[in-house]
C-alpha cells in the first residue's frame, strides 16, 4: 500500500508530511517568531493594536542594548558552571540509579521505586523552607552548591524516564558479556548506555534547558548580585519599582532570545541521535 | 543471588543517601507540619487531625480539587494524543526533519515571562489575535483568562503548546521500533493504523506508561501557568474568574505564603499527595498489563 | 561598562567585625548601578556598606526569615509587616525614629500610616502617590470637550467620556472608549464620595457612599463608554498604552507615575479626580509598603541609618514624594521636564491641600484581614463584572463573607506565636466588630 519507494502515493504521501510541518511548524514556533519580532520594535510598538510582524525599520541597535545592559559574560559564565556540572552529574547518577532498578532483583526494590516516585508527588511548595533552612545550617546561601549538589543523587524523573527505556533494551549482549567476565558498571557503560542513546540524549537536552533556564532556585539560594545567572538577569530586566523606569520589554525579548538561542543550538545537535529512521529507511 | 542484591543496592545507592540526606527530612517535617498550627514564621504547636477536619468543611478544598481534576482530565489525554502524533510526524524519514523538529520544540524552551506575555497579548478579547481571528469568522470570542467558562481552556491549550517536551521522548521510543517489523507488517497487508496499533504501540508502550504518570502528576499539581496568567495584581484575585482556576497547588501557595498557615498548606499537600499517589498506583496498576518491556519485565 | 563596573562592585568578602547591612529589595539593572554607586558614598561617610541583593519575591524572603538568614533591610506591604511584626520578626522603629529628624521630614499621613496597633513602628513607607485622570488632548480638541478643570464633578466626567466615545455600529464595539478606570482605583473613587472607611477595620462594610460608586462604575460599563475591565486584562504597561494607542481618551492612574510618563508619547495631560456632586474633595495618597528592619540584624543602629538614608538622602530616590519637606512637585518636574503644562503639579499640590481618606494604599488591600477578606469578596466581583450577579446580592453577601473572615481572624487570634499586645488587639476588634 505504501512502499517505501516512489510511486504516487508516496509523493502524495510525502507532499502531505510537509504540509502538515509547515503547517504545525508555524503555529509552535509562532512564539519566538513574535519575540524575534517584539524585540525589533521600539518600546511602543511591542503593545500597538494591531500588532505589526515586520517591524519598520527594525531596530537591531536592541539587541546591542541587550547585552551591555547586564554583564552577560559574567552572568554566561555563572550559568555555564551551574549547567555542566548539573548535565553530567544528573545524567551519571540517574543512569546509574535507573539501571539498579531495570536490571536487578532485590529486596525491597519496588517500594524504593515506589517512594522515589512519590517525592515527584509532595508539592515543593511545602517542603521548600525546611530544604532552605538545611542548606542554610550547612552554609551554602549564596553559593552555588544547593543547585548542584542533590543533582549528584540522581533525580527521579529521569530516573523513571532511563529505567523505562533500559527496560525496552533486550538483555542477550549484556547476559554475554557477564558470562565473559564483564563487571556491571562495565555492562552499563559500554553496552547499555549506547543502547539507549536517543534516552541519554533526552536526558541531557532536558537537564539543560531545566537549569539553563531555571529561574526558582538561583533566584532562592543566591544572593550577591554578580552571582546571578542568565534567568535571574532576564528578571531584573523586567523588574519594575515604584519611583523608577518601565520595563523595555523589546529588550527584554532580545535578550530572552540571546538566552533561548543555546537552547536551540543543543536541541538542533541533539536531535541528530533520534534519526535512525532516516539512515534506516527510505533509499534515495 | 546475593551479589546482585549487593549490587543492585549499590547502584540505587546515590538516590537512597540523596533521599535520606536532602529528601526525607523535609517530607517528614512537613507532614509533622501538617498536625501543626504553624504559621509560616513561628514555631509549631501539635493540634492532631485539626487541620484535617477544617480541609473536610472547606469548600475552597473541594473548588481547588475539582478545578484540579477537570484541568487533569481535558489536560493529560489532550497531550499525550498531541505529543504521540508529533512524534509520528517528526519520525518521518523527510529532508529537514531536523529543522522542524526543533521548530516544534520551540515553546518548550521559551522563557516563561515572554511566553507568558505573549500569552496575555493573543488571548486578550479586547486585542488579542484569537479573538481577531474569530471576529474576522464573524464569531464573538470569549473572555478567555477573564471567563470562568473559558480560562481552564486556555490554560490547557497553553500547555499542548509545550507538547513538544512529550513528543521528544516518544520520538525517542520511537527509535527503538525496528523498521524491518514496520515494513514487515505492512508486506503482510496491515494498514498504517494497524501497523500502528499491533506493532509501535506495544513497542513505544514503556515510554506511554512514563508520559501518562508523569504528565498525570504535572497535571494535578499544575501551578506556573495559572500563577503567572491569573495570578491578578491584587490579592483575592489569584485563581481567575470566580475562582475558576484556583488549583490546589496554587491554593497551598496562598494558605502557605499569603495567609502564613503553613500548617494547614501542609496538610492540603498531604492531601494532594495522598490523591497523586492514588492516581498514579491506578493508572500504574491498569497500564501494567498492557506495557511491554522488550527486555523482559522487571 | 559603567553598569558592569557597577554589579560587580562589593563582590570581596569583607571581615566579619564590618559594618555590612544587606538590602533585599526588587531592583532593576539601573536601580543597581544608581544604587551602588551612591552606596559608595554612604560608606565614605558612615563607614556603614550597603550590600543589595536584588533577587526578591514572598518566598525567598520567608525562607531567608525562617533559617534566621534574614536581610537587614527589606521591603514589606502593610498587610505582611503587621503579620510579621505580630510574630516578632520586625525591629520596632520607633527609639530611631523618633529620634531622627528624618521622622519630622516625613508627611504627617505617613507617619500615621507607621504606627502599628501596638505602638511600635514596623515600617516606613518609601513612596506614596494620589490618583489622577490622565487624558488625550488631541482627543478632547477633536471632540470640542474642554479640558477638565479642578473642580470638575462625577457629572461632568461621565458627560466627556460619552463624548469622547466614538460612536460604534450596533453591535460592535467603540474603536475609542471615553474612559478607563482600572478596578483597583475604585476604593480612591469611594473615598472622594466620602464612604466611611475605618482605619484597621478587620470585617468587610458596603457602606451606601460605596455602592453608589459600585453603581457609578458598572454603569459606565454599561453604557459603553468605558471597556469591560475584564476585557482589558491590564497587565504591566497595558493600560497606560490604551491610552497611548487611541483606545480610551482618558485613564485612571496613579500620579506620579513614572512608567507612564515615560510611556506617554502623545500630548497628555493631567486632571485631579472629579467630585461627587457638591462633596469636599478628599484626594487619596498612598502610605501603605515601607521599608523595615529584620529583628535579627546584628547591627540595629547601623540598619536603622541605612534606612532613613535609602528615603531620605539615596540619590536614586530621590526626590522622594513622602518627605514633605522639599517642594517635591518642582523637583520632580526638575528630573521629568516633560511634565512641565500637563496639570501634574496642580493635581499634586491639590492631593497636598486636601487631608484625604485613608492613606494606606487601599484600604481593604493593607489591613490584617486583606487575604480572608479578599478570597470572599473576589468571586462575588467577578460575578459582579460578569454580570452573574448585581451589585445587591454582592451587598447581601457581606454578613457571610464576614463570617467566613471572622472564623479565620478567631483561629488566628488562637496562635500563641502571636505577640500579648497583637492578641488583645485582634480579640478586642473581634469582639467590637458588629455580629
Amino acid at each position: 500500500m505504501s512502499a517505501p519507494r516512489a510511486g504516487p502515493a508516496a509523493v502524495a504521501r510525502l507532499g502531505l508530511t510537509y504540509v502538515a510541518l509547515v503547517a504545525l511548524g508555524a503555529i509552535f514556533s509562532a512564539p519566538v517568531v513574535w519575540m524575534f519580532s517584539s524585540s525589533l520594535h521600539g518600546l511602543a510598538g511591542v503593545f500597538a493594536q494591531p500588532f505589526r510582524w515586520l517591524p519598520a525599520p527594525p531596530h537591531w541597535e536592541n539587541y546591542v542594548r541587550a547585552v551591555t545592559i547586564l554583564p552577560v559574560p559574567r552572568f554566561l559564565l555563572n550559568t555555564v558552571i551551574i549547567t555542566a556540572p548539573v548535565m553530567a552529574a544528573t545524567l551519571v547518577s540517574s543512569a546509574l540509579v535507573a539501571y539498579g532498578f531495570a536490571r536487578f532483583r532485590f529486596p525491597g526494590r519496588d517500594a524504593l521505586f515506589a517512594l522515589c516516585l512519590a517525592t515527584m508527588m509532595l508539592p515543593g511548595q511545602v517542603t521548600m523552607i525546611p530544604l532552605y533552612r538545611l542548606f542554610a545550617w550547612l552554609g551554602w546561601v549564596d553559593t552555588y552548591l544547593p543547585l548542584i549538589v542533590p543533582s549528584l543523587f540522581g533525580s527521579p524523573f529521569y530516573i523513571f524516564l532511563l529505567r523505562q527505556f533500559f527496560l525496552t533494551i533486550p538483555r542477550d549482549s549484556e547476559e554475554a558479556a557477564l558470562i565473559d567476565g564483564a563487571s556491571r558498571l562495565r555492562i552499563w557503560w559500554s553496552i547499555v548506555l549506547p543502547q539507549a542513546r536517543p534516552a541519554v540524549a533526552t536526558v541531557l537536552i532536558f537537564t539543560f534547558i531545566g537549569t539553563w533556564n531555571d529561574f526558582f532556585g538561583p533566584l532562592l539560594y543566591l544572593n550577591s548580585p554578580e552571582k546571578a545567572t542568565l534567568t535571574l538577569g532576564l528578571n531584573l530586566m523586567k523588574t519594575q519599582v515604584l519611583g523608577s523606569g518601565v520595563v523595555e520589554w523589546n529588550i527584554l525579548m532580545a535578550a530572552s532570545l540571546l538566552v533561548l538561542l543555546p537552547n536551540v543550538i543543543l536541541f538542533f545537535a541533539a536531535q541528530r541521535h533520534f534519526l535512525r529512521g532516516l539512515t534506516m529507511g527510505v533509499g534515495k | 543471588m546475593k551479589a546482585e542484591h549487593r549490587q543492585g543496592w549499590l547502584f540505587v545507592a546515590p538516590w537512597a543517601l540523596g533521599f535520606l540526606l536532602l529528601t526525607a527530612g523535609p517530607m517528614l517535617y512537613s507532614l509533622y507540619l501538617s498536625g501543626t498550627s504553624a504559621t509560616l514564621l513561628s514555631p509549631p504547636q501539635w493540634i492532631g487531625l485539626e487541620n484535617y477536619r477544617r480541609m473536610a468543611s472547606d469548600p475552597l478544598f473541594y473548588r481547588s480539587l475539582g478545578n484540579t481534576a477537570a484541568y487533569a482530565a481535558m489536560g493529560v489525554p489532550a497531550g499525550l494524543l498531541l505529543a504521540l502524533g508529533l512524534a509520528l510526524l517528526l519520525n518521518a524519514p523527510v529532508c529537514g526533519i531536523g529543522f522542524f523538529r526543533t521548530l516544534f520544540f520551540l515553546p518548550s524552551v521559551t522563557n516563561t515571562v515572554a511566553l507568558a506575555v505573549l500569552w496575555l497579548w493573543l488571548l486578550n478579547p479586547e486585542f488579542g489575535l484569537l479573538n481577531a481571528g474569530l471576529r474576522a469568522c464573524g464569531v464573538e470570542g470569549p473572555l478567555w483568562l477573564q471567563s470562568e467558562t473559558w480560562a481552564k481552556p486556555a490554560l490547557v491549550l497553553m500547555s499542548l503548546w509545550t507538547a513538544g517536551g512529550q513528543a521528544v521522548i516518544f520520538l525517542a521510543a520511537l527509535q527503538g521500533v525496528p523498521r524491518e517489523l514496520t515494513e514487515a507488517a505492512a508486506i503482510d497487508g496491515a494498514g498504517p493504523v494497524r501497523r500502528f496499533l499491533a506493532v509501535t504501540l506495544p513497542l513505544i508502550s514503556p515510554a506511554l506508561l512514563f508520559n501518562l504518570i508523569m504528565g498525570l502528576v504535572g497535571a494535578l499539581q499544575v501551578f506556573t501557568q495559572a500563577f503567572v496568567l491569573t495570578g491578578g495584581v491584587q490579592p483575592g484575585s489569584e485563581g481567575g474568574p470566580n475562582q475558576a482556576t484556583l488549583f490546589i497547588v496554587l491554593y497551598i501557595y496562598k494558605k502557605a505564603f499569603q495567609e502564613f498557615d503553613l500548617g494547614y498548606a501542609s496538610a492540603l499537600a498531604w492531601a494532594l499527595f495522598v490523591i497523586i499517589v492514588g492516581c498514579t498506583a491506578l493508572a500504574w496498576r491498569l497500564a501494567r498489563e498492557r506495557v511491554h518491556y522488550e527486555g523482559g519485565t522487571p | 561598562m559603567l553598569l558592569l563596573t557597577g554589579l560587580l562592585a562589593g563582590c570581596g568578602r569583607p571581615a566579619a567585625d564590618e559594618r555590612i547591612i544587606t538590602y533585599n529589595c526588587a531592583a532593576s539593572t539601573s536601580d543597581i548601578a544608581a544604587l551602588q554607586l551612591a552606596a559608595a558614598d554612604f560608606r565614605a561617610r558612615t563607614g556603614i556598606e550597603l550590600r543589595l541583593n536584588p533577587f526578591s519575591g514572598e518566598e525567598k524572603l520567608y525562607a531567608m526569615i525562617a533559617a534566621g538568614q534574614a536581610p537587614d533591610v527589606f521591603y514589606t506591604n502593610g498587610a505582611v509587616r503587621d503579620r510579621l511584626a505580630a510574630e516578632g520578626r520586625l525591629l520596632d522603629l520607633r527609639p530611631y525614629a523618633e529620634k531622627d529628624p528624618l521622622f519630622a521630614r516625613l508627611r504627617p499621613e505617613i507617619r500615621a500610616a507607621a504606627a502599628s496597633v501596638d505602638g511600635g513602628i514596623y515600617s516606613l513607607s518609601n513612596w506614596t502617590h494620589t490618583c489622577g485622570v490622565y487624558y488625550d488632548r488631541a482627543a478632547f480638541a477633536a471632540a470640542g470637550v474642554p479640558a477638565p478643570t479642578a473642580d470638575w464633578t462625577w457629572d461632568d466626567f461621565t458627560a466627556a467620556a460619552r463624548r469622547l466615545t466614538t460612536p460604534a455600529a450596533p453591535g460592535a464595539r467603540p474603536a475609542r472608549y471615553g474612559v478607563y478606570i482600572p478596578a483597583h482605583f475604585i476604593e480612591a473613587l469611594e473615598q472622594m464620595n466620602h464612604a466611611p472607611i475605618p482605619r484597621d477595620a478587620l470585617l468587610l462594610d458596603l457602606p451606601p457612599e460605596s455602592r453608589e460608586v459600585y453603581a457609578a462604575y458598572l454603569r459606565l460599563v454599561h453604557d459603553g463608554v468605558m471597556p469591560d475591565p475584564r476585557r482589558v486584562q491590564a497587565m504591566g504597561m497595558q493600560a497606560a498604552q490604551l491610552l497611548q494607542a487611541g483606545r480610551v481618551a482618558m485613564l485612571v492612574e496613579a500620579v506620579p507615575h513614572p512608567g507612564l510618563i515615560e510611556t506617554l508619547t502623545i500630548d497628555w495631560g493631567v486632571a485631579p479626580l472629579p467630585c461627587f456632586g457638591a462633596k469636599s474633595p478628599q484626594y487619596f495618597r498612598s502610605a501603605s509598603g515601607g521599608l523595615s528592619i529584620s529583628a535579627d540584624t546584628r547591627h540595629p543602629a547601623d540598619a536603622w541609618r541605612t534606612l532613613a538614608w535609602l528615603i531620605g538622602e539615596a540619590a536614586p530616590y530621590q526626590p522622594n514624594p513622602v518627605l514633605a519637606d522639599a517642594d517635591f512637585a518642582v523637583a520632580w518636574e526638575q528630573k521629568y521636564p516633560r511634565l512641565r503644562g500637563t496639570g501634574f503639579r496642580e493635581v499634586w499640590s491639590l492631593s497636598e491641600q486636601h487631608a484625604g481618606g485613608d492613606p494606606r494604599y487601599f484600604v481593604r488591600f493593607a489591613s490584617w484581614s486583606m487575604a480572608p477578606v479578599m478570597t470572599r469578596l473576589q468571586p462575588w466581583l467577578d460575578r459582579l463584572w460578569a454580570g452573574d450577579a448585581t451589585l445587591d446580592e454582592v451587598v447581601a453577601a457581606v454578613p457571610g463573607i464576614n463570617a467566613g473572615v471572622r472564623a479565620d481572624l478567631a483561629r488566628q487570634a488562637r496562635s500563641t506565636a502571636l505577640r500579648p499586645a497583637w492578641k488583645a488587639a485582634l480579640e478586642r476588634a473581634l469582639a467590637d466588630a458588629p455580629h
